[in-house]
């Protein structure tokens, strides 16, 4: 049989059933069958020993008085026999004395003899049974009796057992397969629905479903009940599951809102209070002017050399003022993602930069038509951040190089900017991003400390990602992605 | 018999073991076959005489009868077959007879001259030299149970019981039931069956 498709327990259990069924019968049958062709072959020899004997002693007077007719007739009856071949009386010498035959082409023994001391003598021969018999009467051996029987007799009684049994054998056959077929039914009913069930769950994936068990077997109603309550445990399971997210999913947008808010709020008040601050600022810077103007002639020069620092402290912050403010538009402002010529926005920055220092000898590789998709005024600041950053931490190097470009890393396009400048020790790289905070002292380089931080704010917006990689007086390279 | 025990005789002598004697016994049995051959030899290969087969039946007769229990037979040991009148049998009848039993009883034959002396046999052969005393014979045996057998022509109807008749060279018989009923003799049927005739009816006055 081909594996393609498994045997259902249902074709199981009828094969089981016709098979321990036949085999029983058959069993039974043959038993039956050999006990029979034993039984009936052993009353025809005694049957026709009987017969032996009746002829015998009925023919005693005749061969006592020698009376052959008499004999013959006595032998004659025998016609009623159908199963007798034929018959011989012979002389207690041995020699015929009186035959019968049932037709012509039978025949009987010229002469028989048995040993002293046996009464009778059995045999097969031809497909007959024969036996020789001794007459004894009144003590004296008169005669012998032959007498020889057919088998058809036997041979019809057990072809009739045989069709008894072969119609006993296929009754009991299709009784049996139909007792099967119901009992099947109500064994298999529970099962094939259990199979349904589970076959429907790992289709369907639906754990609200429930197997019927109602009629089912004392084992079968456990297995179903235990397939329930199984069912049951999953899909509560499955609800706290879902439940339990749900809340977390809402714990999550709480958090989230409330963060937004704070942020907002965060930003809109460093805004406020940036935007606030210049006014008085504008005032001391205004007012200090003023003074050195109107009564710097008064004053002697240590005391002009105080007005000129709080101008420069006031510029400064100013500065400061305005980054915080370019850092709080670049986290409120719109964004507008399109295609950005990244290389022209580099060449555009750079040559802003060498009008400022034209001494300088710089060194700038910029790799040509790398584009980015993102806002093109925030990418603008980054960059202008970046390479602006370059620019300053080479300048107390006597030549420099820039580099700008584009690589691959772990599938995504990363940018990069690079340069060999003051670089720094990365076991600050923790604090390179965060607002305000500086690795090189104000006289070294100058700067806010809030360039980085934009920066990084930028990529963060695009929802991309910044870091560096740096090495004290070797340079550093910055890479982001977009 | 006689013939079988002599042959046995003849053929274990050689098989013995021994000197003198075993030699004396052969001789005596080689001796006994020697004279013993002639009779074995017309016993056997011709066939037998009338009076043989008669004598046989005789015999035969007294299987197929029983007597009532208190017969007067009874008298003695033995079951007596007589013949009265002049013997036609010889020694053939007591040869016949010699040895064989009935009801456990030796059988024997004797010979009677009178009516009277017959009424102690069991079976009495009437020999055809009687048959003008034949009337008489029967009377005295009248009641005694005696089964009566002859030759005689009609002597079944005369009131005998078993008659032998022939047939060409066959003996067969005829039974008057009658006669036999009337002694208190039971015939068995199987004897009925191979009679030439049986008279059921009382014997006719002649």
């Amino acid at each position: 049989m081909p594996a393609a498709k498994p045997t259902s327990l249902s074709g199981k259990l009828t094969r089981l059933s016709v098979l321990v069924t036949a085999t029983g019968l058959l069993l039974a049958c043959a038993a039956f069958v050999t006990y029979d062709f034993v039984s009936i072959r052993r009353a025809l020899v005694r049957n026709l020993s009987v017969q032996a004997h009746l002829l015998g002693s009925s023919s005693v007077a005749a061969l006592v008085f020698n009376d052959r007719v008499s004999a013959e007739n006595t032998l004659a009856a025998l016609r009623a026999a159908p199963n007798v071949v034929a018959a011989c009386v012979y002389s207690a010498e041995g020699k015929p004395f009186a035959a019968y035959r049932r037709d012509p082409a039978s025949s009987v023994p010229g002469r028989v003899e048995l040993p002293t001391g046996d009464e009778e003598k059995q045999w097969f021969d031809r497909g007959d049974v024969m036996l020789v018999g001794r007459i004894v009467f009144q003590g004296h051996p008169t005669g012998f009796i032959f007498i020889e029987s057919d088998l058809q007799a036997f041979w019809a009684g057990m072809r009739r057992y045989l069709a008894i049994s072969l119609c006993v054998l296929v009754g009991a056959l299709l009784v049996a397969v139909g007792l099967s077929t119901q009992i099947r039914h109500e064994i298999l009913r529970p099962i094939e629905a259990l199979a349904d069930v589970a076959r429907a769950l790992t289709e369907d994936r639906n754990y609200s479903v429930r197997a019927a068990g109602e009629g089912a077997a004392a084992e079968m109603a456990i297995l179903v009940g235990a397939f329930n309550d199984m069912l049951e445990q999953i899909e509560q399971r499955d609800r706290a599951l879902r439940e339990a997210r749900d809340d977390l999913e809402r714990r999550v947008q709480l958090r989230t809102a409330e963060l937004e808010a704070a942020n907002k709020e965060l930003e809109a008040f460093s805004y406020s209070v940036s935007h606030d601050l210049r006014a008085p600022l504008r005032s001391i810077d205004g007012f200090s002017l003023a003074l050195l103007q109107d009564h710097g002639e008064r004053l002697d020069a240590e005391a002009r050399s105080y007005f000129e620092r709080i101008r420069a402290a006031t510029r400064r912050m100013g500065l400061l003022i305005e980054d915080m403010l370019n850092l709080a538009r670049v986290s409120r402002a719109e964004m507008r993602r399109e295609r950005v010529n990244l290389s022209a926005v580099a060449h555009a920055i750079l040559a802003d930069l060498r009008k400022t220092e034209h001494s300088r000898a710089v060194d700038c590789r910029i790799e040509e038509n790398v584009e980015a998709e993102g806002d093109a005024q925030l990418l603008r600041v980054a960059m202008d951040n970046l390479l602006g950053n370059a620019w300053k931490y080479t300048s107390k190097h006597a030549s420099a190089r820039i580099e700008f470009g584009q690589m691959r890393a772990n599938g995504s396009r990363v940018f990069y900017v690079k340069d060999d400048g003051a670089g720094f020790d990365l076991a600050y790289a923790g604090k390179l991003f965060g607002v305000f905070q500086r690795l090189h002292g104000m006289s070294e380089f100058p700067g806010t400390g809030v360039g980085l931080a934009t920066v990084q704010r930028i990529v963060h917006r695009h929802g991309g990602r910044i870091w560096a990689e740096a090495e004290v007086e070797k340079g550093a390279t910055f890479y982001f992605t977009v | 018999m006689k013939t079988a025990t002599a042959s046995r005789k003849g053929e274990n002598g050689p098989n013995g073991r021994g000197a003198r004697p075993l030699w004396g016994m052969i001789q005596a049995a080689l001796c006994a076959a020697v004279l013993l051959f002639p009779l074995l030899a017309s016993g056997q290969q011709s066939r037998p005489s009338e009076y043989q087969v008669k004598a046989a039946y005789l015999f035969n007769f007294s299987r197929f009868v029983s007597w009532p229990a208190t017969g007067a037979g009874d008298s003695g040991g033995s079951f007596a077959i007589c013949v009265i009148g002049r013997d036609p049998f010889g020694p053939v009848l007591d040869a016949t007879l010699a040895g064989e039993n009935i009801g456990g009883k030796k059988v024997i034959a004797r010979r009677v001259a009178l009516a009277e002396q017959a009424t102690g046999c069991r079976v009495l052969f009437i020999s055809a030299s009687e048959e003008s005393r034949l009337r008489e014979i029967l009377a005295a045996l009248d009641k005694s149970s005696v089964l009566t057998v002859s030759d005689i022509a009609h002597f079944a109807e005369r009131g005998g019981m078993i008659q032998f008749v022939l047939q060409g060279d066959r003996v067969r018989f005829e039974v008057n039931l009658a006669s036999a009923a009337e002694a208190r003799l039971t015939l068995s049927s199987d004897l009925l069956k191979v009679a030439v005739m049986v008279r059921k009816a009382a014997p006719s006055g002649e």
